[in-house]
């Protein structure tokens, strides 16, 4: 099988004192190259739990976890940071830039880590990039220079500077107005088709889950179900549940 | 990642401008710090350096050749017979010699009209000492007369206790090295500004005049003062005379760290007779006001060390904060792919920068302090006076000095922040996730 992420039988527990969370319990999921996946839920279902996961910034208690091929259980710190840097983009909900850089530096960033290129290999792709996310006159602004909407641009750009296989994003669109948080996701899904990168994210948004391929539906820290964006959208219409999972969170 | 990436220092340089208030205030408290360093450091070398000389010029060279005559096993001379013999070996042997002077030594009471008191005598050959008239400041009269065998050198103090001036005759009276008690009549020809201690209990007059109070012959002298051109050979120097006097058959004392001055018991208790030679060097004879120097050290370092600890902490302590604020751009950095030694790499790069602007800073504030301070020409305290040999406070901090505070510094400001950086290098990728701060 060439998923790309690859997860058998997962259980999350938090502990809060003495009592144990159960944030995910028994969770099976393959993703497919190329697939624009949206994690739907009710808040406290486990989508920032399991995306978590996925990202190699945390660890399943019991249960396999693989990425790109590899058990991220056997992995060494070192070796799921260099994952995360080759195989992985984040996009974050509060955009996460670091603000003393400029915007070409923030999406320069992955790439010193990376020490694959050279200063101008480097600048022709952040510069490539940050025309795609319609920022390439932006490119000297530091971050609070800019709107929401285009700091999650810059996010975007971030993410993809280092063409990974995968790009995880948890409610990229929670801090944006409707219009903008569609524009983001419009960017993200243009840039799956054109280059063919995996993405995974998570929303309370019907709006925004409607570009995705599928739907993971997650409730109480279980897959429900693998559906199409359609029928998701009327499953949450018709529970009526994203006005009220927007509300709390 | 590593230390030398530009983009580390960029983030380090742009985070510490971020919170330039923070920073400023870190940096003053380590300027200041810093700026005591060299102050201090200038006045233990301006102090240091001015007691060098004044007291190399008069009662010690730099390296000394001594000694003591027994006529008998219980009384001993300070003197070394055969002198001009020793100063040839001298010259032929020491390859960095500046030049060598004889010096008479002696310990009389010196009488006016008014009083009398017991003093040192240096019996001085003024012609042949140019180091000698350089140190000295005079109040009234000329280093001429003592070119006279009876011309006599006071400070102000001893001229204040005698009530004399000028031109005003006074008398030594002294056993002689033979046992009898002999008196001459000597003139003050000139008088000098105190020089600390020495001004209390020295004086000198020529040394011919010295000769004929104590009845020696010309072969005979106090000591044969040695300078040389290089400071730092002085050990060097007193091991090849060692050997040199020894191979033309002088007998030698064994070596012994103290000025001459200590050393009569021991020697009166030694069984031999005849002349024994002893080689010393400048900081054993001055060994008795080293100790001030000593202590002032000891101080300065105790207060240097205890205001590094205190901003040390301090340091620490804001870091601490800085990182708990910046947990989430940390998290997001460890999140995109940077690993922990490099998030310890880039804040051990902004606690160096911060030591390096902040000593920076301390370096200038220090030097223009250095200057002041000498230029006012603060009068010492009358008990440091004495010791320092020097009225004034006299500041000099050297290159030396600088850059061993700029590095020393900004070296314990880049360890401590090790502390916190391995605080920040283990924040866990996930801080990144929160959503709030
Ligand atoms: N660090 C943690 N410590 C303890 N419990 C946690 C922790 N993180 C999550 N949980 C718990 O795990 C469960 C799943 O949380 P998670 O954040 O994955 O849900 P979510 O679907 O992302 O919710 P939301 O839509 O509100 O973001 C919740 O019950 C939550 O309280
Ligand atoms: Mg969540």
């Amino acid at each position: 099988m060439n998923s790309i992420v690859s997860i058998r039988d997962v259980v999350k527990e938090y502990e809060l004192g003495t009592t144990v969370v159960q944030a995910l319990r028994g969770v099976n999921l393959d993703v497919q190259k190329g697939e624009f996946l949206s994690i739907a839920g009710p808040s406290g279902s486990g989508k920032t739990t399991l995306l978590n996961l996925i990202g190699c910034v945390d660890t399943a208690t019991r249960g396999v976890v693989q990425v790109a091929g590899r058990d991220t259980a056997r992995l060494t710190e070192r070796e799921l940071t260099d994952l995360r840097l080759n195989t992985i983009g984040f996009i974050f909900q509060s955009f996460n830039l670091v603000a003393v850089l400029n915007v070409f530096q923030n999406v320069e960033f992955p790439l010193l880590l990376q020490r694959k290129l050279g200063a101008k290999a480097r600048k022709e792709r952040v510069m490539s990039l940050l025309e795609q996310v319609g920022l390439h006159t932006h490119a000297r602004h530091r971050p609070s220079e800019l709107s929401g909407g285009q700091r999650q641009r810059v996010a975007v750009a971030r993410a993809l500077v280092t063409e990974p296989l995968l790009v995880l994003a948890d409610e990229p669109t929670a801090n944006l107005d409707s219009e903008t948080g569609n524009q983001i996701i419009d960017l993200m899904k243009e840039l799956n088709v054109k280059k063919g990168t995996t993405f995974i994210f998570s929303t309370h948004d019907h709006k925004v889950m409607q570009h995705a391929n599928a739907v993971i539906r997650l409730a109480d820290g279980k897959v429900l179900a693998r559906e199409s964006a359609k029928d998701a959208v009327a499953h949450a219409l018709s529970l009526g549940e994203a006005p009220t999972a927007e509300a709390r969170a | 990642m590593t230390i030398f990436d530009p983009m580390l220092w960029l983030i380090a340089i742009r985070s510490l401008f971020q919170h330039r208030v923070r920073t400023s205030l870190l940096g003053a408290a380590i300027a200041v710090v810093t700026a005591l360093l060299v102050s201090l450091a200038g006045i233990y070398v301006g102090m240091k350096t001015t007691l060098l000389v004044s007291a190399t010029t008069l009662m010690s060279g730099h390296v000394n050749v001594a000694g003591f005559y027994k006529s008998t096993a219980s009384s001993s001379a300070p003197v070394v017979t055969q002198y001009q013999k020793l100063r040839d070996i001298v010259q032929r042997d020491v390859k960095d010699l500046d030049y060598v002077v004889q010096r008479g030594r002696g310990w009389a009471k010196l009488i006016s009209d008014s009083g009398s008191m017991q003093v040192g005598i240096g019996g001085i050959d003024i012609v042949n000492e140019p180091g000698f008239v350089k140190v000295v400041q005079l109040k009234s009269g000329s280093l001429e007369g003592l070119k006279r065998p009876d011309g006599l050198l006071l400070f102000e103090e001893q001229a204040r206790k005698l009530d004399v001036k000028v031109g005003d005759r006074l008398t030594f009276s002294a056993p002689t090295f033979k046992g009898t008690n002999n008196t001459i009549d000597v003139t003050v020809v000139a008088i000098a500004a105190n020089i600390g201690m020495l001004s209390s209990w020295n004086t000198y007059m020529s040394d011919q005049g010295l000769r004929q109070l104590y009845q020696l012959n010309d072969e005979t002298t106090g000591a044969l003062q040695i300078y040389i051109k290089d400071l730092s050979k002085v050990r060097a120097v007193q091991e090849l005379l060692r050997k040199s006097f020894a191979a033309e058959g002088f007998e030698l004392l064994d070596n012994d760290p103290r000025p001459f001055f200590a050393k009569f018991d021991g020697v009166n208790r030694e069984s031999w007779t005849g002349q024994k030679l002893d080689i010393t060097n400048w900081e054993d004879e001055t060994s008795f006001v080293q100790w001030f120097v000593t202590i002032l050290t000891v101080a300065a370092t105790t207060v240097i060390f205890v205001l590094t600890v205190i901003i040390g902490v301090g340091i620490m302590n804001v870091m601490w904060i800085s990182i708990r604020e910046r947990t989430r751009e940390i998290g997001t950095l460890r999140a995109v792919g940077m690993q922990r030694r490099s998030v310890l790499a880039m804040f051990v790069t902004e606690g160096f920068l911060l030591g390096l602007m902040g000593t920076t800073a301390g370096v200038v504030v220090g030097g223009v302090l250095s200057v002041v301070l000498n230029n006012a020409a603060i009068k010492l305290p009358k008990g440091a006076q004495l010791v320092l040999m020097s009225e004034k406070l006299i500041v000099a901090p050297t290159a030396g000095w600088i850059v061993f505070a700029v590095l020393f510094i900004t070296g314990v400001i880049t360890l401590i922040s090790l502390i916190p950086s391995f605080l920040a290098a283990r924040l866990k990728p996930i801080s990144a996730m929160s959503h709030v701060g």
